[in-house]
C-alpha cells in the first residue's frame, strides 16, 4: 500500500502537537493551505515526512512523491502570493525552502534512510567516537565497526589505485593492473547494489513495524534492532561507494 | 573549509609513510576505518622487546588530508614513548595540534584508533609468545 499525500488539510481531527486555525479564516488545522480559504499558511515545524502528509515510512513512492512536489511548488511559490501582503509571501518562502530540503532528503534512499535515523535519534557521525571513548576507558582494543577483511579489502584495493595513477603519471602502462581494476569495479557495484537490496529488506521490516502499531510508536526496542541494522549497511556502504568513485576515477585519469 | 598551516604542512610532507613487516614479532599493525566517510588508515609500530619504547612507526592513510595529517602527526608522537605512553595520545590531542574544526574530529579518532590497534596487535603477539612464520609480508 502506498501512501498517499494529502496536501491541503491533514484529516479533520486537530492533531495534539501541531494544531492551527487557519490565520485568515479561523477554520480547522490546516497544513500547507488552509482547506476552507486556500490561504498559505505560516510554517510549523515537522518532520519531512509530515510535511508531505505521510507516515514515516522508508518504502515511498517516488513518483507520486515527485508530482506532490510539484504541485506544492507552484502553489506555494512566493510569485503567486506575492500580491497577498508581506507576510504571506514570507510564509511561501518559507515553506517552499522546507519544500525543497523535505524533496531533496525523501527521494534519495540514502538520505531519507539516514533521515529517518536521525528522527531516530541515531547520531551517525557519533558513532565511530563513541566507540574509541569505550575502548579508552575500558583499555580493550575496539571492535572496527565494520569486518575487518573489509577493511582489508578497501587497503589492497587502494594500494592497487596508487600504483595505477603512477604508471599513469610516468606514462607507463601495466595492462594487467588496469585488466584487474576493471574486473574490481564490476565486483564492486553488484557489492553496491547488493548492500541497496539488503537495506531495502530493513526498510520493509521498518515499515510493517510501523503499519503493525497504526500511528502510534512502536515499543524503542524493535525500532531500534531495526535501525542498528540499517545503521550496519549504511557504514559499510560508505567504504564500497567511496571505492567505486575512486576505481572509476582511476580509470578515467 | 580551509586546513590549517600544520595540516597542510604534514599533507605536503608526510613524516614516516610506508610500511614494516606485519609478520616480524616486534611489530604491531592497526588497519582502521572510519564509517562516517568510508576512510581507512595503517599504522604500525616496531617496539623493543627490552624497554617497550616504540622505535619507529610508518603509516599509510588512503582519507582527507585531515586523517593523513593526524596520522603523520600519530607517528611522530608515538616515536620514543613506551607502549603505554603511546596509549595515552587521546584524538583531542591531536585536534588541539591541528587546529581540526569539529566536522574533521572523526578523522583524529581515526588516528587514536590506529594507535591502539597498532598496540593491541603488538600486544597479542607478545602474549603468544612464539614468533609468527617468518614469511616476509
Ligand atoms: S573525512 Fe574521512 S577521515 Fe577525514
Amino acid at each position: 500500500m502506498t501512501t498517499k499525500s494529502t496536501l491541503t488539510a491533514i484529516g479533520s481531527k486537530p492533531l495534539p502537537d501541531d494544531t492551527h486555525s487557519c490565520w485568515s479564516c479561523g477554520d480547522m488545522r490546516a497544513a500547507h493551505f488552509c482547506a476552507s480559504c486556500g490561504k498559505v499558511q505560516p510554517p510549523s515545524p515537522v518532520d519531512y515526512f509530515t510535511f508531505f502528509g505521510m507516515p514515516p515510512k522508508l518504502n515511498l513512492d517516488v513518483a507520486a512523491l515527485e508530482k506532490d512536489f510539484y504541485d506544492l511548488s507552484r502553489r506555494l511559490h512566493p510569485d503567486l502570493n506575492a500580491r497577498a501582503g508581506s507576510q504571506e509571501q514570507e510564509w511561501s518562502l518559507e515553506q517552499s525552502s522546507l519544500l525543497n530540503d523535505a524533496y531533496r532528503t525523501l527521494r534519495d534512499p540514502i538520505k531519507r534512510t539516514e533521515y529517518l535515523l536521525h528522527l531516530e535519534g541515531v547520531a551517525l557521525e557519533e558513532q565511530s567516537k563513541a566507540a574509541t571513548e569505550r575502548a579508552r576507558a575500558t583499555g580493550e582494543v575496539k571492535k572496527q565497526i565494520v569486518p575487518p577483511d573489509l577493511l582489508e579489502e578497501v587497503f589492497e584495493l587502494n594500494m592497487q589505485l596508487e600504483e595505477l595513477r603512477m604508471n599513469k603519471k610516468m606514462g607507463e602502462d601495466d595492462p594487467n593492473l588496469t585488466k584487474e581494476i576493471a574486473g574490481h569495479k564490476i565486483a564492486l557495484e553488484a557489492k553496491h547494489d547488493a548492500l541497496l537490496q539488503e537495506l531495502q529488506t530493513y526498510w520493509t521490516d521498518w515499515d510493517s513495524l510501523i503499519e503493525r502499531n497504526h500511528g502510534s510508536k512502536a515499543p524503542a526496542e524493535e525500532r531500534a534492532k531495526i535501525t542498528a541494522k540499517m545503521v550496519d549497511v549504511l557504514n559499510r556502504r560508505n567504504y564500497i561507494r567511496n571505492l567505486v568513485r575512486d576505481v572509476n576515477a582511476a580509470l578515467e585519469e | 573549509m580551509s586546513y590549517s598551516d600544520k595540516v597542510i604542512d604534514h599533507y605536503n610532507h608526510p613524516r614516516n609513510v610506508g610500511s614494516m613487516d606485519k609478520s616480524s614479532t616486534d611489530v604491531g599493525t592497526g588497519l582502521v576505518g572510519a564509517p562516517e566517510c568510508g576512510d581507512v588508515m595503517k599504522l604500525q609500530i616496531k617496539v623493543n622487546p627490552q624497554t617497550n619504547v616504540i622505535e619507529d612507526a610508518k603509516f599509510k592513510t588512503f582519507g582527507c588530508g585531515s586523517a593523513i595529517a593526524s596520522s603523520s602527526l600519530a607517528t611522530e608522537w608515538v616515536k620514543g614513548k613506551t607502549v603505554d605512553e603511546a596509549l595515552a595520545i587521546k584524538n583531542m590531542d591531536i585536534v588541539k595540534e591541528l587546529s581540526l574544526p569539529p566536522v574533521k574530529i572523526h578523522c583524529s579518532v581515526l588516528a587514536e584508533d590506529a594507535i591502539r590497534a597498532a598496540i593491541g596487535d603488538w600486544k597479542k603477539k607478545q602474549e603468544t609468545g612464539k614468533p609468527v612464520a617468518a614469511e616476509a609480508k
